[in-house]
């Protein structure tokens, strides 16, 4: 840690990561939401090895209210930091020196980047770079993060990197109080970078890292703290009041520099990010999008391109080559038996990994990149608002749970977002029950998508139906109050086909690094099982509840325990299943297997965020209760459907 | 109109869309944090917001950014007509 690193830092989506891969070269998820970096990132800079460059959650407020903006808070505290380069939205001038008034107290040395300015022009908006730079004392660069405009001028400019000017005074009590505090914190618990003066007046806005962090290096003098704290308190000097001043300055700020002309007629990309939203076209469009996703991931990726991987490909070319081989070369039965048999690594781990999951993986991860960076996901919040407040959250609970249909363990990272931790808590549990992962959902649809469309739909309507009970009584159960929706509309842009290239390539990677190994440790199990004996015990020991309650094919039991390991590798082995099962027995073995355990990966998540204990509760709820609703599916649709 | 007190405060939520205001005061009635986070969000007293829609959220823009809030929340923003 002696070496030193400089923070980007800034509002949520204003393109602190695009800025971040532009100077370090390094690739973090880019989006058009705000929210998708929810922890720190570091990479060494280009133009200087010896510097981490250190790209933090994006920053609604200072001080840090959600879990998301706590981590960028903690980097503040604790990154050994030379500068701070402050990304801002450029026609969004006011909230960006809201912040600015803010880091200025902190006194680190900092550059301000004005991102998007482009965008900004395009809505007849112009800031004088120049004036603004004069104002703050510190250099101010535009750029167009996107298109590596201003990347060079912003690299110079680190080296005039220097305290920024105060932005304002406070009311006199506030003044009172903040000096009050910064004496008490020069005293007792000076910080090696940081102003006294900032952290006190982040003290006085109840920031928890900046409390933590007094407490720890205070020790016994943070009682006198928080007695001064509470005395301002009682004069009125509360954290909302202290916000409003800061906006106040940066209002003021933001009229002195910024030119604006009107403009002729709303931009298009108004006019279309008001139809994804409004009472009547919302709806057919949402139904146009969950269509084309069918069509493209559903159909043409679980259906067209695994035909012609699994079958075509696998099944007449390489897998018949390599068994050829492998049984010509390999004296050993049982290795041979490893390597190609039944349960072999190649033709089961490999086959199933490559072959079946792959092709679906990447369809979801090209239609879902483009969703994500036109500004769409973002807008569901607002349809999906009315619904969720039923289980007790509001619209924000949206996105974790669409990206949750990429990758649950992620998701349960990206509720972080959410402003509570009841809220939190109760998306992790919906998000561990019921939301399938893209490699599920893909199977599902492919095997689904075969039988019928009304299929399909059973699964649907069972899974939101599953989502909102347990919702309903999750939200009933989890003392705590809802907090009403106030969410900002990201702008509706053309996705740019680099970026979700580089996505889509970045999540295959890293679903390749994640997926192989457990799916050939998962053949591995289910071979030793087999050669051992155990798995036909295994069989007949399952068979009162997969074949009596769930009725499903004794050999069923075998994808259930596949299940335990990933959820997707279990519906993978139901798949292999299908020529054997019935309409019925197809959707009510798809409806256990997604509700069933979620994979190890996001359980280590749910542990990692919420704790053991909150994990195992969870697993002991969701396997039996999978079991339940699929069994009470099973004798419903044999009487009703059969 | 010769009856209509421009000055009179109304909710937020009760402006038509198209309708130009001026924010006034944010009610008691919003929670601490929410209210920091709608002031962060720019709708803070003396700023001109348009109201865009109102169903099935109201809808707003504040400079150059589209804000949504549920009704039970923009029902306790008070503005004036402007």
């Amino acid at each position: 840690m002696t070496a030193s690193a400089i923070a980007l830092v800034g509002n949520p989506n204003v393109g602190k990561s695009v800025l971040f891969h532009r100077l370090t070269g390094a690739y973090v998820n880019v989006s058009n939401y705000p929210g998708t970096t929810v922890e720190v990132a570091r990479a060494s800079a280009r133009f200087d090895a010896a510097v981490d460059l250190i790209d933090t959650p994006g920053v609604l407020t200072l001080p840090a209210r959600s879990d998301d903006e706590r981590a960028t808070m903690h980097a503040l505290l604790h990154e050994p930091l030379r500068a701070v380069i402050q990304v801002g939205d450029a026609k969004n001038l006011r909230r960006t020196l809201t912040l600015t008034a803010l880091l200025a107290e902190l006194g680190v040395p900092a550059v301000l980047a004005l991102n998007m300015h482009d965008e900004a022009s395009a809505r007849g908006v112009t800031v004088d770079a120049q004036a603004l730079s004069n104002a703050l004392g510190i250099p101010v660069v535009p750029t167009v993060a996107t298109g590596g405009e201003g990347i060079a001028q912003l690299t110079r400019a680190l080296t005039d990197a220097r305290a920024l000017q105060p932005l304002l005074h406070y009311d006199t009590d506030t003044e009172a109080a903040i000096t009050d505090l910064a004496n008490r914190i020069t005293r007792h618990a000076p910080h090696p970078r940081l102003n006294a003066r900032g952290l006190a007046i982040l003290y006085l806005g109840q920031d928890s890292e900046v409390e933590a962090w007094l407490a720890e290096a205070a020790g016994d003098q943070i009682t006198g703290m928080a007695s001064a704290r509470a005395a301002a308190q009682t004069k009125g000097v509360m954290p909302a009041a202290l916000a409003h001043e800061r906006g106040e300055a940066a209002g003021t700020l933001t009229a002195r520099v910024t030119a604006r002309t009107a403009q002729a007629s709303p931009l298009l990309a108004h006019r279309i990010g008001q139809l994804i939203i409004h009472r009547f076209w919302a709806w057919p469009i949402l139904l146009g999008v969950l269509f084309v996703v069918y069509e493209f991931v559903g159909v043409f990726g679980a259906g067209t391109l695994v035909g012609l991987m699994e079958n075509d490909l696998f099944g007449k070319i390489l897998n018949p080559a390599v068994t050829t081989f492998v049984r010509a070369n390999i004296g050993v039965p049982w290795i041979a038996d490893l390597l190609v048999g039944e349960y072999g690594l190649w033709t089961m781990g490999m086959t199933y990994a490559l072959a079946l999951i792959l092709p679906i993986v990447t369809t979801f991860f090209i239609i879902f990149g483009l969703l994500e960076d036109s500004g769409y996901f973002a807008r569901l919040s607002v349809l999906a608002n009315r619904l969720f407040k039923l289980i007790g959250l509001n619209g924000r609970a949206v996105l974790p749970m669409v990206l949750g249909l990429g990758c649950v363990t992620m998701a349960t990272l990206t509720t972080r977002i959410l402003h509570s931790p009841r809220e939190r808590l109760i998306t992790i549990f919906l998000m561990a029950l019921a939301i399938p992962c893209s490699a599920q959902l893909g199977v599902v649809l492919g095997l689904l998508g075969g039988i019928s469309f009304t299929a399909t739909l059973i699964w649907v309507v069972s899974m939101v139906g599953v989502l909102m009970l347990a919702g309903f009584l999750a939200a009933k159960l989890i003392p705590g109050r809802r907090i009403p929706l106030v969410t900002e509309m990201p702008p509706i842009r053309l996705p740019l086909f680099g970026n979700v290239a580089k996505k889509t390539v970045g999540r295959i990677k890293w679903y390749l690094i994640e997926v192989i190994p457990l799916f050939l440790l998962g053949t591995l199990i289910m071979f030793l099982l087999n050669q051992f004996g155990a798995l036909p015990a295994i069989i007949r020991a399952g068979e009162p509840l997969v074949s009596g309650w769930l009725g499903l094919p004794p050999e069923a039991s075998a994808a259930f325990v596949m299940g335990f390991l990933r959820r997707d590798f279990g519906a993978t082995g139901l798949f292999a299943l299908s020529h054997q099962l019935s309409p019925i027995q197809a959707v009510v073995g798809m409806v256990t297997i997604t509700l069933f355990v979620p994979c190890i990966a996001s359980v280590m998540m749910i542990v990692k965020e919420q704790g053991w204990k909150i994990a195992a509760a969870m697993i002991a709820f969701i396997v039996p209760f999978a079991f339940l609703i699929g069994g009470l599916l099973n004798h419903l649709l044999r009487a009703v459907w059969a | 109109m010769s009856t209509h007190d421009h000055n009179a405060r109304v909710p937020l939520a009760f402006l038509l869309p198209g309708a130009r205001a001026q924010v006034n005061a944010l009610g008691d009635e919003i929670d601490a944090t929410q209210r920091e986070q709608i002031l962060a969000y720019g709708l803070a007293p003396g700023r001109p917001v348009t109201v865009l829609q109102q169903h099935p959220m109201t809808l707003v823009m504040v400079d150059e950014v589209e804000l949504a809030l549920e009704s039970s929340v923009a029902r306790h923003v008070w503005v004036t007509r402007r």
